[in-house]
């Protein structure tokens, strides 16, 4: 299962958007002069008159989408999460979700990703703004084979879908026969000793440490959150009622995040557990710099997530 | 086609009709934007009777025209509009403003099947009007695309990404219509942040403008029958209105943006209108 080779998510996300139309899809991709940040220049080529660049100018990249799926195309936008979510919130809010328009919102470079360049650029609270919205799925791929089905069942679906998206290049983490269900978790490995939950761009960092973590005798569960909503709360509650050990892991502000959500389990459920939850602070901005020493500060990478799986069985 | 295909001096009947409704359905509710409902009657008049080829029985035509109220607080002209052409039913307007009732204070498509998209936040109207006119360009279709703004809706910025939008792309199935009335909530538009040179505005984003009098049928009818929906450009008609337009006191007066007629106000707004 596991391989040396890594691939970049938005290559997958082009060539299921060239296979939906060749099967005869009606899509239009609509970018703000983000035609490399989406990579789409495979499908550009293929189909121009279905890439719309609307240069900068984020409100009318949404805008334009949701009239071009009220004239009945399945439309996708993709630019940077931090100013897709942000800048057009508004149109978000009313022009996709509350007007249910078939568009596909697709959040590139999220998290940290920009790492030096800073949190104008760092997308730490996309989550939180798209859960503060009704009637949107959220959803976030962690390697080639989620991401695949992923953006498959994104245009399938009738309907307002956010995906968080990164610029890295991933390691496949799923088996072959792995199958992306709306509203199911996605259980990376069974274990008993704790419960790791992640959320799609950490996923393989957590699925590693766990990994790591057998060697030192510790059967971690991790539970990767691809569908962020719908939420599989049954499966969270099971796995922390079986370990009573939590860690959440996200690059995402601990405000609004997978933290929240599992807490919120917690609480609601009456589970007795013990919980660290490891992102960006609340209330504070992402630190800058390279996003391997982000990933670091922060205890989301691999060593990160082995160190704080180590003191939370030491809290015994 | 549309189902009427009135006269300009039938329209104007009809839009008496509905400025009644327009008073009767606000002092029912207790709340309303009157001054704007009357402000943009005559255009909205103009648009379902004679204009748009919009009706009940083709509403899943993929080129029947389609209408957006970028101004959604207007919402009630468009309510008294549909139910004096019986797309509503007339009773239902009383049901306006209430509880989770089907016609609430801004327009909502899931709950009237002839709003195009849920407006109320100001300047959202013509960037999706631009993608529905790029969409039927992209398909081949032939219907065109109407979309009503406020005039102090256009210090909203994102307005200006649509009209480079609009123009780049050569939408001339595009028609924004502006009620060009000179009030916004709290003063003129020119004291609050002036729109003005508006047309020489639209003209340098490349739109073919037109002024016309917006609260007169024959000069509505007569501008937009008139424009070349074929020449590349989006279109701005500059609709010259009176806030308030048909009833004495409420003309011109930025309180009435959403005051509502007492028991005697009522009463004198009606006479005037009959």
């Amino acid at each position: 299962m596991i391989q040396q080779q890594r691939y970049d998510l938005r290559c997958v996300m082009v060539q299921t958007f060239i296979e939906a139309v060749e099967n005869k899809t009606n899509l239009a991709i609509v970018v703000s002069d983000s035609t490399s940040t989406s990579k789409i220049e495979p499908f550009q080529e293929r189909f121009p008159e279905r890439l719309i660049n609307v240069g900068i100018a984020e409100q009318n990249l949404v805008g334009i989408a949701a009239g071009l799926a009220l004239g009945g195309f399945v439309a996708v936008t993709a630019n940077a999460a931090c100013f897709l979510t942000t800048r057009a919130a508004e149109q978000v809010k009313n022009d996709i979700c509350y007007s249910d328009t078939n568009v596909k919102l697709v959040g590139l470079n999220a998290g940290v990703c920009y790492g030096p360049l800073a949190s104008t650029h760092h997308a730490i609270d996309d989550i939180s703004m798209m859960l503060g919205l009704g009637n949107i799925v959220i959803l976030a791929p962690s390697d080639p084979l989620d991401a695949k089905q992923i953006f498959e069942y994104a245009l399938r679906r009738k309907g307002p879908v956010y995906i968080r998206m990164d610029n890295d290049k991933f390691p496949i983490i799923h088996k072959e026969e792995y199958r992306f269900q709306p509203g199911k978790a996605d259980i990376l490995q069974e274990g008993s000793d704790l419960s790791i939950f992640t959320m799609g761009s950490t996923a393989y960092e957590a699925y590693f440490a766990a990994q790591a973590l057998q060697n030192d005798s510790i059967n971690a569960e991790v539970i990767n959150i691809a569908s962020v909503r719908p939420l599989d709360r049954d499966s969270i509650a099971a796995s922390i009622a079986k370990t009573g050990r939590v860690i959440t892991v996200e690059e995402h502000s601990l405000h609004g995040g997978l933290g929240s959500l599992v807490s919120e389990v917690i609480a609601k459920c009456g589970l007795k557990a013990k919980l660290i939850t490891r992102g960006i602070p609340e209330g504070c901005f992402s630190k800058a710099g390279p996003r391997n020493q982000i990933r670091a500060y922060y205890k989301i990478d691999k060593d990160g997530i082995i160190e704080t799986a180590k003191q939370l069985l030491a809290a015994d | 086609m549309n189902p009427f295909n009135l006269s300009a001096d039938k329209i104007a009947e009809k839009a008496k009709e509905i400025r009644k409704k327009i008073i009767q359905t606000n002092v029912h509710a207790g709340q309303g934007h009157t001054g704007s409902d009357l402000s943009e009657t005559d255009i909205l008049a103009c648009l379902f009777f004679r204009i748009l080829n919009i009706d009940t029985e083709h509403m899943d035509d993929p080129n029947r025209d389609r209408f957006i109220l970028s101004k959604g607080h207007g919402v009630c002209g468009l309510y008294c509009t549909l139910a004096e052409a019986g797309f509503i039913p007339e009773e239902k307007l009383d049901t306006y403003l209430q509880f989770d009732s089907d016609l609430p204070g801004h327009p909502v498509r899931q709950k009237c099947s002839f709003v195009e998209l849920n407006t109320g936040a100001l300047g959202h109207g013509l960037s999706v009007g631009a993608g529905l006119a790029l969409s039927a360009k992209m398909n081949h279709r032939s219907f065109r695309v109407f979309v009503l703004t406020g005039d102090g809706e256009l210090q909203e910025g994102s307005n200006w990404e649509a009209a480079m939008c609009a123009a780049h792309f050569h939408l001339d199935n595009l028609v924004m219509i502006v009620d060009r009335n000179k009030l916004q909530l709290a003063d003129g538009t020119e004291t609050i942040m002036a729109l003005e040179p508006l047309a020489d505005k639209f003209r340098a984003f490349g739109f073919d403008v037109h002024l016309t009098n917006g609260n007169s049928p024959a000069a509505i009818i007569q501008t937009i029958e008139g424009l070349n929906m074929d020449n590349q450009k989006p279109k701005a008609v500059i609709a010259q209105t009176t806030k308030g337009k048909g009833v004495s006191f409420i003309e011109n007066q930025p309180a009435w943006h959403h005051r509502i007629p007492n028991r005697e106000e009522t009463i004198r707004a009606i006479e005037e209108l009959q």
